[in-house]
């Protein structure tokens, strides 16, 4: 009766309208960003007057929003690397490892994504005060590396558990030593696993904001850290045009998460 | 947490330790190091902190709840989260329901823009908001158009403001879970209830609500505790004389450079956060909606 849509009676308009309403609260403010930002006015009036493609312009002749877009890049590239590294090792550890305190420690390894970011952010703006990593490279790098660690042993962790240790071990027994039976038959078995680890790693660089706004200097700034202080000074086009762009790579991330799917599957 | 149960060592003696302790503890390792020296020593410097700046003492404490604008903070703190987590329910539940049953073109539609609303860039989405609610922005001028208001309404600069685009961006975390827990249950169980002679309404009430109980505390618990330590949103929707919880932090830091009091103010928050996440853990399990 209310898990057969056919035979919800009066109930069933009911959950057309409510789906139909949050379906536009969630994509309507994301269409918005993305006319808005071809959209000629300056005082970002809807529906635009005209249509435009001088808000790109601007962003792509603007030093500073390129900079700040290859800093991001370049931190978010180096901490995808990293995570994959280390939440590999570690997942191995925690999956195949007899130590005791494997829990406990996996609970620690989650807690950086569990605990409000503000407070960490806080704390390592303090602590890097002290190393003077604030506003360099290698300062962004490890703080974000903490943030994307949690995403990677999930699914690192994950794809190693669900793989079957027996063809690992056959290939052992027929001759492979045991780093190339890792090597050429357990990480391509959980490469999926692999992907995901690098997808959620590289996105949660690149979109933290909330260490990037503490640590950022003026010389070394990510790109959020750039939209947001664009945001306080005035709600210009740019931002529309930089928020599309993200949107699109957004979607073109999901797409390429669900393509690997799709792959392992068949 | 599970902190102090660690070695937290110079090397060598975790290694001995991982003799004892069985084999697989060395590739762990370099995790280990990251988290203790980036994550466990600057929050735990933070926190001690506030009982020994400016003196030893608890005194940082005694300010914090003695003040009227900072228990107000808490107070906006919780009036929003609460407000975001009853707003999510009731429009993430049918939601849910809606994505469990609808033919499946309309269901995947629906679930591909809940998808991928929630992994636009934040700061994306909080632009949206910020151009929506304007003094001159699409809503009030459409809600001017229409004849029904005369004045512009102030949805931005307060807690309103916060509150909606709060909800936007919470919205995914309740409806995924939620959405898990519909598709698990029975269809059986409604032909029963209907058997027995259940109106719809009893059937939603008495068999549908009890089922569904446990994802809808979960989702909550997880969008309350997100919210209450959420920065950017309230930092760019809100006003300045009402604060939230994470900006309070932050500005006794940029500003006033009064880390004794942060570092209250973030021990405070982290105990709120901890305490609803062991709640969470003990009734629900873990991680359901974020994993």
């Amino acid at each position: 009766m209310l898990l057969d849509f056919a035979r919800l009676g009066p109930w069933r308009v009911a959950l057309i309208v409510i789906a139909l309403l949050v379906g536009a609260y969630l994509l309507l403010p994301i269409l918005l960003i993305i006319a808005l930002s071809f959209g000629s006015s300056q005082w970002l009036q809807f529906p635009p007057p005209g249509w435009t493609l001088r808000w790109y312009e601007d962003l792509f002749e603007d030093p500073e929003w390129i900079a700040s877009f290859l800093t991001s890049f370049q931190i978010a590239a180096v901490v995808t690397v990293l995570s994959v590294g280390i939440g590999l090792m570690a997942s191995f550890g925690l999956t195949r490892g007899t130590f005791r305190g494997r829990a406990a420690l996996r609970a620690l390894f989650l807690t950086p994504m569990i605990l409000p970011v503000v407070v960490l952010a806080v704390a390592l703006y303090a602590f890097f005060l002290r190393l003077h990593l604030n506003g360099t490279f290698v300062g962004f790098v490890l703080a974000h590396l903490v943030i994307a660690l949690p995403f990677s042993i999930i699914a690192i962790s994950n794809a190693l558990e669900r793989f079957d240790r027996d063809i690992e071990t056959a290939a052992i027994v027929c001759g492979a030593s045991p780093l190339e039976a890792k090597i050429r038959v357990t990480l391509p078995g959980i490469r999926l696993g692999l992907v995901s680890a690098a997808i959620f790693s590289f996105l949660a660089s690149w979109d933290e904001v909330v260490i990037a706004i503490f640590m950022a200097s003026p010389d070394l700034q990510t790109l959020p850290v750039r939209i947001f202080g664009a945001l306080r000074q005035d709600l210009s086009p740019v931002i529309a045009a930089v928020s599309t762009l993200l949107i699109a790579l957004t979607a073109a991330l999901m797409a390429l998460a669900a393509f690997f799917r799709k792959d392992a599957r068949s | 947490m599970t902190v102090t149960d660690v070695p937290i060592a110079a090397p060598s003696p975790v290694l001995a330790a991982a003799r004892r302790r069985g084999r697989g503890f060395a590739p762990v390792l370099p995790a280990l190091a990251l988290v203790v020296v980036v994550f466990v020593i600057p929050v735990l410097a933070l926190l001690l902190r506030s009982v020994l700046e400016p003196e030893p003492g608890l005194q940082n404490y005694a300010a914090f709840f003695a003040s009227t604008t900072y228990l107000k903070v808490l107070g906006n703190t919780f009036l929003v989260a609460g407000t975001v987590t009853v707003a999510t329910v009731l429009l993430g539940f049918p939601v849910a329901w809606f994505l469990a049953i609808a033919p499946a073109f309309w269901s995947r539609l629906l679930f591909a823009i809940v998808i991928l609303s929630m992994w636009t860039n934040l700061l994306a989405r909080t632009y949206a908001w910020m151009v929506l609610l304007q003094r001159t922005g699409i809503i009030n001028r459409t809600l001017m158009n229409l004849g029904l208001i005369s004045e512009p309404l102030p949805l931005i600069n307060n807690l309103a403001g916060v509150t909606i685009g709060m909800t936007y961006i919470m919205l995914p975390f309740m409806i995924l879970p939620l959405h898990a827990t519909i598709r698990s249950i029975d269809p059986a169980i409604f032909q029963a209830a209907s058997l027995c002679g259940a109106s719809r309404f009893q059937a939603f009430t008495r068999v549908m609500l009890p089922l569904t109980a446990s994802g809808i505390a979960a989702g909550a618990l997880m969008v309350f505790v997100m919210s209450l330590g959420y920065f950017i949103t309230p930092a760019l929707l809100g006003g300045t004389s009402n604060m939230m919880l994470a900006e309070l932090i932050a500005q006794l830091v940029q500003s006033l450079l009064d880390w004794g009091l942060a570092g209250a103010a973030a021990l405070v928050l982290l105990v709120i956060t901890l305490a609803i996440y062991m709640i969470q853990l003990r009734f629900f399990g873990f991680g359901q909606a974020r994993s």
